[in-house]
């Protein structure tokens, strides 16, 4: 068995699929544990609205609870304008959730713990908010950085501070996502070695091992609580973010 | 609920620290490019340090955030 935390992390190229110039474009674990992970919530999804009965069974009120979940949010959040948004916030939250579910069973890969997938998605946000932006408000989108009621000899002041803070999203947005879940594998794997290593260790190291495995499920559960709540955090700041693009300033 | 208190209070120092990074990032680069250094890292530091803690501020609540309509 591996004790090494950080080998779980490891990115495996499967096989080959084009190759660039000189860089070889291969298959890798990461990209298979993603194609699982939308199989998932295609055959969720697909099987939960299949029978579209008036009383839903179990599957289906499980796909019918999260479609109202994510409506919810963009509604509290953006208004129903944001609703446009809707099937980009649904998909990212669907799809970080299913990620990090698939993560938590033991030897999976885990697809958030590299910064590169969370980046892209902060940024795909980010880029998304820009656009939309300038393509509905025009140039009424750099009110977002001009706050009312601030004098005028400070105002330069606080445009600079207002567009740091804008560029500043896409970097805590992914780091969030990426930080807690490379924090909570590592934990994990580090009190699940505790338990080998004193389980070595004669009659006192088993008697002992038992606090690390009692520990290792507590945090289990905790991260499966984080596992969700992470793609919630991600999809409610999305919301706020879009927000922000459709009603810039006031 | 602890959990989310844990959530949140992630949420917030990721806020303060990027505020930071972005800062000090764009100083960074604009002394590389204009050989200005080091007035840019120490102009642009602090600004993001301002920034970071506004990002704090509105993610808490204690500053009403601008765009977000109620």
């Amino acid at each position: 068995m591996a004790t090494d935390p950080i080998q779980q992390f490891q990115i495996v190229n499967l096989f080959p699929v084009a190759k660039i110039g000189n860089t070889e474009i291969a298959f890798t674990n990461s990209a298979a544990y993603m194609v699982a992970a939308v199989a998932v919530i295609s055959i969720f999804l697909i099987a939960g609205t299949n029978s579209r009965s008036l009383v839903p069974g179990r599957l289906q009120s499980a796909a019918e609870l999260t479609y109202e979940f994510v409506a919810n949010t963009i509604r509290s959040t953006a208004g129903t304008e944001g609703m446009k948004f809707f099937p980009f916030v649904f998909t990212l939250f669907t799809f970080i959730l299913a990620v990090n579910l698939i993560g938590l069973i033991p030897y999976t890969f885990t697809v958030t713990s590299h910064i590169v997938i969370t980046a892209v998605l902060a940024l795909s946000v980010f880029l998304t908010v820009i656009v939309y932006g300038f393509w509905k408000n025009g140039l009424h989108f750099f009110n977002l950085f001009v706050p009312k009621g601030i004098p005028i000899y400070i105002l330069p002041l606080i445009v600079f501070i207002e567009v740091l803070s804008f560029l500043s999203r896409p970097i805590s947005h992914s780091v969030r996502l990426f930080a807690n879940m490379l924090a909570g594998h590592i934990t994990l794997k580090v009190f699940a070695s505790f338990i080998t290593l004193l389980g070595g260790a004669g009659i006192f190291g088993i008697v002992g091992a038992t606090l690390p495995l009692a520990l290792v499920v507590a945090l289990t559960a905790l991260e499966l609580l984080v596992a969700f709540l992470q793609a919630y955090v991600f999809a409610i700041l999305t919301c706020i973010y879009l927000n922000d693009a459709i009603h810039p300033g006031h | 609920m602890d959990a989310s208190a844990l959530a949140r209070g992630f949420r917030l120092s990721t806020e303060l620290v990027a505020g930071v990074l972005v800062g000090a990032a764009i100083g960074w680069l604009l002394d590389k490019w204009l050989g200005i250094s080091p007035w840019g890292l120490i102009v642009f530091l602090l600004l993001g340090f301002a920034a970071g803690v506004l990002n704090v501020m509105r993610a808490a609540g204690v500053v009403r955030d601008p765009t977000v309509n109620d």
